[in-house]
């Protein structure tokens, strides 16, 4: 009886306990704070009831095995979304961010978006330059080998047509971006920094388009730029150090030629890969935080990040390691990286709108819209407001995603067959015209997506590609009647590289879209969490 | 058996009592304040041992945001009990635009220097710029900024490896008070004493030629000073910072302080300036900090760990712990910053 009584005592007690375990901060473990992640992170490591939420470039993803070891190790779960570096800018302005840690290429990006001062403890990881990785064979055709290259020397490669480049796009991600102000730098004939007024200069203007139509292909993200080109049939690409050299590795264990890494020595940039907390209030998050800054701060954790080709530590590349830079590939493990210097921010933010309304190579995009009766309802409410964050300029300016004054977009809507046409050339009234199609066209019928696909590839044929960067863009979201033979007659027949992204949503067939994606040399986004953000993603590639 | 078992349970009781009345009693006595600091005394307010000193003997935790010191002055007060700045302009500023604040009070100083890598440091040397006494270096500011102003390139004083001229990397004065104190230093130097309001007609076009050139700046120190050790000689050859900075890097960092301190240079500007870290009390919770961090094994630990100067501005300090070479046991050519009136010209004029 005592005992029984006793017993319910302590229940009581034990309960109160956990109550006030719960209530009082920094006992309990917190899973995320309030707020709800916008989407689903693109990769989990470990698994465990502490939670550490990072947004990061794509070029940490080849990092993920020694962060998965660390989750491992401390039974904690690690998610990772990959956002481009300025995408990671422009969340920091927002009110609510909805990550734990942030950890962009560049702290350039951090000190931009971080006007509210909610980054803590941030401190770079590794650094690494962006570098161009040219064909060996070509490198030592155009003489860039063992010897002092400036951005000129490039650009008369590329005006003189002898170089093709891929590079990601400036707006979207910090190569693009910093290979970019590298170039009008140099074209400004090297000035201290650039300046407002330089901006202006019509022959820079000229001169930047016709440079930057040396573009054959763009991307989003460095990672997949890297993998884009592993599996396409390109000269040249501008990426950071540590993806040429792990392209080379595959490259190599392929059988096939290396990439040459040629350093512009008067337009240099550094990515010092910063990773910053975000100050959500959380105790807990902030110690696991640290936790994890501190695992990928030791000196031997520093070293396996070195190994992946990353420039580490203070004291340079370690002897062990230099089987890694290999000097055979151009990579110069003992070079001074001496970057030329960013301009301030407004002037920053200034040539990056005029990479996406004027500079930049005009897009041409073919988007294939699925009208299907499936779609009726929230699918095409979704689609609609997806198309207006493209569509209508001031939504796509927030993202640096306006169209440019020459590009051109067509618009097919499709179910069964082919609905119809329609085209906007520019960045004016067209455009937002053709909202109004994707607004009112009406849903009905069945899918037949190779017949919207093999429509847009017949219209392409109809341009001079080699002044855009085409691609079509695909969303649909139910298995596809047709036939993808007849989609590969027309591609063949148009004898040009146009890559198909598509969209998956609803019921789409993944097997079907991946099939399109690896043909075309493209990739398969998923809209299906965020159309949106899924339409958004792929407007960043082209 | 029954007794051992009640034995037992009343043990689970107290026990679990106990860590309820603690947990209960600690929460309620110990209050959080929050306020702006500068970047460059996160590692100190993050210290355990000086967190637990004014935890057990102030009953006071000092949570943070970081903020540039002069940016802290507009930033959002919400929620904010102080502001700890690290210049006295930024007080006197404070006082021009919000009248006297609650409290405030001087807690440590540090001088401005420059860092920079042996091999720039000794061609600096081999150029007159700096010079060595008694193993302590010191770089002669007016012939420094001469050549900044001339726009004489690395490579003309011998160090091709470098891309581009002379420049000393900094904080953006507008926003963080590293790259505001090494404004108000040039001023000096480029007055020829400490600038006064009739000099600036003469100096401001000079300052703003000399800063526009720096293109982008960082906004904060500390993340400067992490750039300068990280990315190397080639992305910043020489930068403005606080003495503080690397003695708390050493102390912290000893293993890798032994490997990297043969390339590190600390140049003392002829006469540099002192950083003094004010402590802003914004309401009554706020005042509590200032006791706190005046304690004297706070201001012991300011030191020792993290290279504050504490105590009288100029006694000497014991410097052979940190294993610092060329770290001066005094600071004695120290001119004062120009006042709050001409360092805000000066920052408009940086805008």
């Amino acid at each position: 009886m005592k005992i029984r009584k006793l017993g319910k005592r302590l229940t009581a007690l034990l309960l109160t306990a956990l109550l006030l375990a719960a209530v009082l901060p920094g006992c309990g473990f917190g899973g995320g704070s309030d707020v709800e992640a916008e989407r689903e992170a693109d990769t989990v490591l470990g698994s465990g009831s502490r939670v550490l939420r990072i947004i990061s470039g794509s070029e940490n993803k080849e990092l993920e095995p020694i962060i998965e070891e660390f989750a491992d190790e401390e039974g904690v779960r690690i998610e990772m979304t990959y956002q481009g570096s300025l995408d990671i800018m422009r969340l920091l302005e927002e009110d609510e961010i909805p990550y734990d840690a942030v950890w962009p290429a560049s702290s350039l990006w951090l000190s931009v978006g971080d006007t509210g001062h909610r980054i803590k403890h941030a401190e770079s990881v590794s650094v690494t330059p962006v570098v161009f990785g040219i064909r060996m064979s070509l490198a030592e055709e155009l003489g860039f080998t063992g010897r002092e290259v400036s951005v000129n020397d490039l650009l008369s490669a590329i005006r003189d047509g002898k170089l093709k480049f891929c590079m990601t796009s400036a707006t979207q991600s910090n190569s693009g971006a910093s290979a970019y102000i590298g170039f009008l730098y140099a074209l400004l004939g090297n000035p201290e920094v650039i300046t407002s007024e330089d901006l202006q200069d019509e022959e820079l203007k000229t001169q930047i388009r016709e440079l930057l139509s040396g573009v054959d292909r763009s991307s989003g993200s460095s990672d997949w730029l890297k993998d884009m080109f592993l599996e396409g049939d390109y000269d040249a690409m501008v990426n950071y150090e540590c993806l040429i050299i792990q392209a080379n590795e595959q490259l190599e264990a392929r059988g096939e030629e290396p990439l040459y890494t040629v350093y512009p020595y008067d337009g240099l940039s550094l990515a010092d890969s910063p990773l910053g907390y975000v100050d959500n209030g959380d105790d807990g998050i902030e110690e696991l935080f640290l936790e994890f800054q501190e695992y990928l701060l030791s000196g031997e954790t520093q070293n396996e990040i070195q190994r992946t080709g990353r420039r580490s530590g203070y004291t340079g590349i370690n002897e062990e390691n230099r089987d890694v830079f290999r000097e055979d590939w151009g990579v110069q493990p003992d070079r001074i990286l001496s970057p030329i210097k960013m301009p301030e921010a407004d002037v920053l933010l200034e040539c990056l709108n005029l990479y996406q309304t004027d500079f930049k190579k005009p897009s041409l995009n073919v988007y294939c819209l699925d009208y299907s009766s499936s779609m009726s309802g929230e699918g095409n409410e979704q689609l609609v407001e997806a198309m207006e964050q493209l569509l209508i300029q001031e939504n796509a300016e927030k993202n640096f995603l306006q169209a440019s004054e020459n590009e051109i977009n067509i618009l097919i809507p499709f179910n069964g067959e082919v609905i119809g046409v329609y085209r906007a050339e520019g960045s004016g009234s067209e455009l937002e015209e053709l909202y109004d199609v994707v607004k009112d066209q009406r849903v009905g019928g069945g899918t037949d997506m190779y017949a919207a696909a093999t429509e847009g590839l017949h219209l392409l044929a109809g341009y001079d590609l080699s002044r855009y960067t085409p691609a079509i863009i695909l969303l649909t979201d139910g298995q596809s009647g047709g036939y993808f033979q007849d989609f590969e007659d027309a591609y063949e027949a148009l004898g040009e590289e146009v890559p198909v992204f598509s969209i998956m949503f609803g019921d789409a067939d993944e097997y079907q879209l991946e099939e399109l994606a690896e043909y075309t040399n493209a990739r398969v986004f998923d809209g299906r969490e965020n159309l949106t953000e899924a339409f958004r993603s792929v407007k960043g590639y082209n | 058996m029954k007794t051992k078992l009640i034995g037992l349970g009343l043990l689970a009781a107290v026990v679990i009592a106990a860590v309820i009345y603690a947990a209960v009693g600690r929460s309620r006595a110990v209050t959080e304040i929050n306020g702006y600091v500068g970047g460059e005394k996160i590692g100190f307010l993050e210290d355990q041992e000086v967190r637990e000193i004014i935890k057990d003997r102030y009953d006071l935790t000092i949570d943070y945001s970081k903020a540039g010191s002069i940016d802290m002055l507009t930033a959002d007060p919400e929620g904010r009990s102080f502001l700890f700045p690290s210049n006295s302009t930024a007080l006197e500023l404070y006082e021009q635009m919000n009248g006297d604040p609650v409290k405030s009070e001087i807690i440590f100083n540090t001088p401005i220097v420059l860092y920079t890598r042996s091999a720039v440091a000794e061609a600096l040397i081999a150029e007159g710029i700096a010079s060595e006494q008694d193993g302590v270096r010191h770089v002669d500011m007016e012939k420094l900024t001469e050549y900044i102003e001339a726009g004489k390139t690395w490579a003309e004083i011998g160090i091709p490896e470098l891309y581009g001229s002379i420049t000393v990397g900094t904080t953006d004065p507008t926003k963080s008070n590293s790259g505001n104190m090494f404004a108000g230093l040039l001023a000096n130097t480029l007055s020829g004493g400490v600038a006064g309001a009739e000099d600036l007609p003469e100096i401001l076009p000079r300052l703003q030629a000399i800063f526009t050139k720096l293109g982008y700046m960082e906004s904060s120190s500390s993340d400067l000073f992490d750039q300068f050790l990280k990315t190397g000689m080639g992305a910043k050859p020489l930068i403005a910072g606080y003495e503080s900075q690397l003695l708390e890097f050493a102390a912290e960092n000893p293993d890798t302080w032994e490997q990297i301190k043969g390339d590190i240079v600390m140049l003392y500007p002829t006469p540099t300036v002192w950083s003094s870290h004010v402590y802003i009390a914004l309401d009554e919770a706020g005042t509590a900090g200032i006791d706190a961090l005046l304690d004297e094994d706070v201001q012991r630990l300011a030191w020792e760990k993290h290279g504050f100067r504490t105590g009288l501005y100029d006694a000497p300090a014991d410097v052979e712990h940190f294993g610092v070479p060329g770290l001066a046991k005094e600071i004695t050519q120290v001119a004062p910053m120009p006042g709050a009136g001409v360092m805000e010209e000066i920052i408009k004029a940086l805008q």
